[in-house]
């Protein structure tokens, strides 16, 4: 083969290499939040996209989720002690958790760390 | 030609590399009046899970000061129930951190516990003759060192099985065991006291016990006063040291927990020195300021710190 095949050929190369590596290490736009319920995921919510919604166990635990920029909230719930609302609105960080409810709201994605000690 | 194709070949081994590592086996386990998030991976992972969950499970009923039927409370009943040795092991290793932080953890705090309302989770403000009564009535209480304790049996156990690694989360405590297949550190956030972003980023390898003593953690308010849950030995009230949170890391987790409960107790200053005098452990420290100290050994990233030196 010519010289200048082999250039053409190692250049599409490196501008493919380029193109993947770009799109490989983008930065993560979703920062994502795992709703779990009594030890078992019930749905991953994206922090970007506001929404609001109940979530209750069939021993009537009751827990009101309220996603708002970027970060998420326990907003309503019927537990007695409350400490899952006062943790207020988080983007990051360890877990909420409604420990009388067994609800859990633990971040996914932020800044790649495999726990959060606290 | 054909040594493009294997340059092709070469270029597509080397991106697969990228993303083969397997997924854990992962379980949430309510245990210890607490959250336990508990990732397994390997060959014997859903047996290790298993293994582990019972453990957990049997230190909660023996050790749980809240259960009536515990070892703890039988004790705290003035019975005197039957040890094994590894039961009597671990009550006199908890007596020996006790004394070598001078009495800054002390197991032993049970009633001191309950009149401030941290036990029932029904908080008041103690007159100071109930503190006073309350500290001349010694109780065990081993929640300060027993979810470390639980992490370190833990890592013990999979280390008997075909596991490769594993990251146990106990309610805030962390324990690591093996190492990640690439040999990248595990890189463990410790949480803004504040809320909301990691503080920073600790590095660690191999099998290690990673315990925060937080004043964030658990407390109430009363008439804009707060009272937080890490009750300082010698005085009956909530610790006033100048600390936020001390983060321990030790290869041994019954020593990290109590050790961040101590260094708490302790404030920086003295916490420091205590340090100086250990070999076992390093340290990091948030102060009231929201400045973060770090002993030299404790690899922290993502964040402004001052670096404490022998």
């Amino acid at each position: 083969m010519k010289t200048r095949t082999w250039i053409l050929l190692l250049a599409a190369l490196l501008v493919l290499c380029l193109g993947l590596s770009v799109f490989l290490l983008r930065p993560r736009e979703a920062d994502l939040a795992e709703i779990s319920s009594q030890g078992r995921v019930l749905k991953t919510v994206d922090l970007h996209l506001d929404q609001e919604f109940t979530v209750t166990t069939p021993e009537g635990g009751s827990n009101v989720i309220t996603v708002r920029d970027g970060k998420i909230a326990v907003t309503q719930a019927n537990c007695p002690d409350h400490y899952c609302m006062d943790r207020g609105f988080c983007g990051g960080g360890t877990q909420i958790v409604c420990l009388p409810n067994r609800l859990v709201i633990r971040f996914l994605n932020r800044q790649s760390v495999d726990a959060v000690v606290g | 030609m054909k040594r493009f194709f294997c340059l092709v070949l070469l270029a597509c081994v080397l991106l697969c590399g990228c993303s083969g590592s397997s997924a854990p086996v992962r379980e949430t386990v309510f245990c210890m009046d607490t959250v336990m998030d508990l990732q397994v991976w390997g060959r014997d992972a859903e047996e290790g899970l298993r293994k582990i969950t019972e453990e957990l499970n049997a230190l909660e009923r023996d050790w749980s000061a809240t259960s009536g039927s515990s070892l703890l409370a039988q004790m705290n009943r003035g019975e005197a129930p039957a040890l094994l040795p590894w039961q009597a092991e671990l009550l006199e290793r908890v007596e020996g951190l006790s004394r070598r932080t001078g009495g800054a953890f002390d197991p032993h705090l049970r009633a001191l516990s309950e009149v401030w309302g941290f036990s029932e989770e029904t908080h008041r403000v103690p007159t100071p003759g109930e503190i006073a009564a309350a500290m001349e009535q010694p109780q065990w209480d081993l929640g300060a060192a027993l979810k470390g304790y639980a992490g370190q049996e833990c890592a013990g156990i999979l280390a008997g099985m075909d596991v490769d690694r594993a990251m146990l989360v106990l309610g805030g405590n962390v324990q690591t065991f093996g190492d990640k297949p690439d040999g990248s550190p595990w890189q463990i956030g410790i949480q803004n006291p504040e809320g909301g972003e990691n503080l920073g980023i600790l590095s660690v390898t191999g099998t290690v016990s990673v315990v925060t003593s937080g004043d964030y953690q658990r407390y109430f308010e009363i008439d804009g006063v707060r009272y937080h849950h890490i009750l300082d030995p010698k005085t009956g009230y909530p610790a006033d040291s100048g600390l936020r949170s001390v983060t321990v890391i030790c290869r041994d987790g019954l020593t990290a927990d109590c050790l961040s409960t101590a260094l708490f107790v302790m404030g920086l200053e003295q916490a420091a020195d205590f340090w100086r005098e250990s070999d076992d452990f390093d340290a990091v420290f948030v102060t009231t300021g929201g400045a973060i100290h770090a002993t030299e050994g404790a690899i922290l990233s993502g964040c402004q710190y001052e670096v404490i030196s022998r």
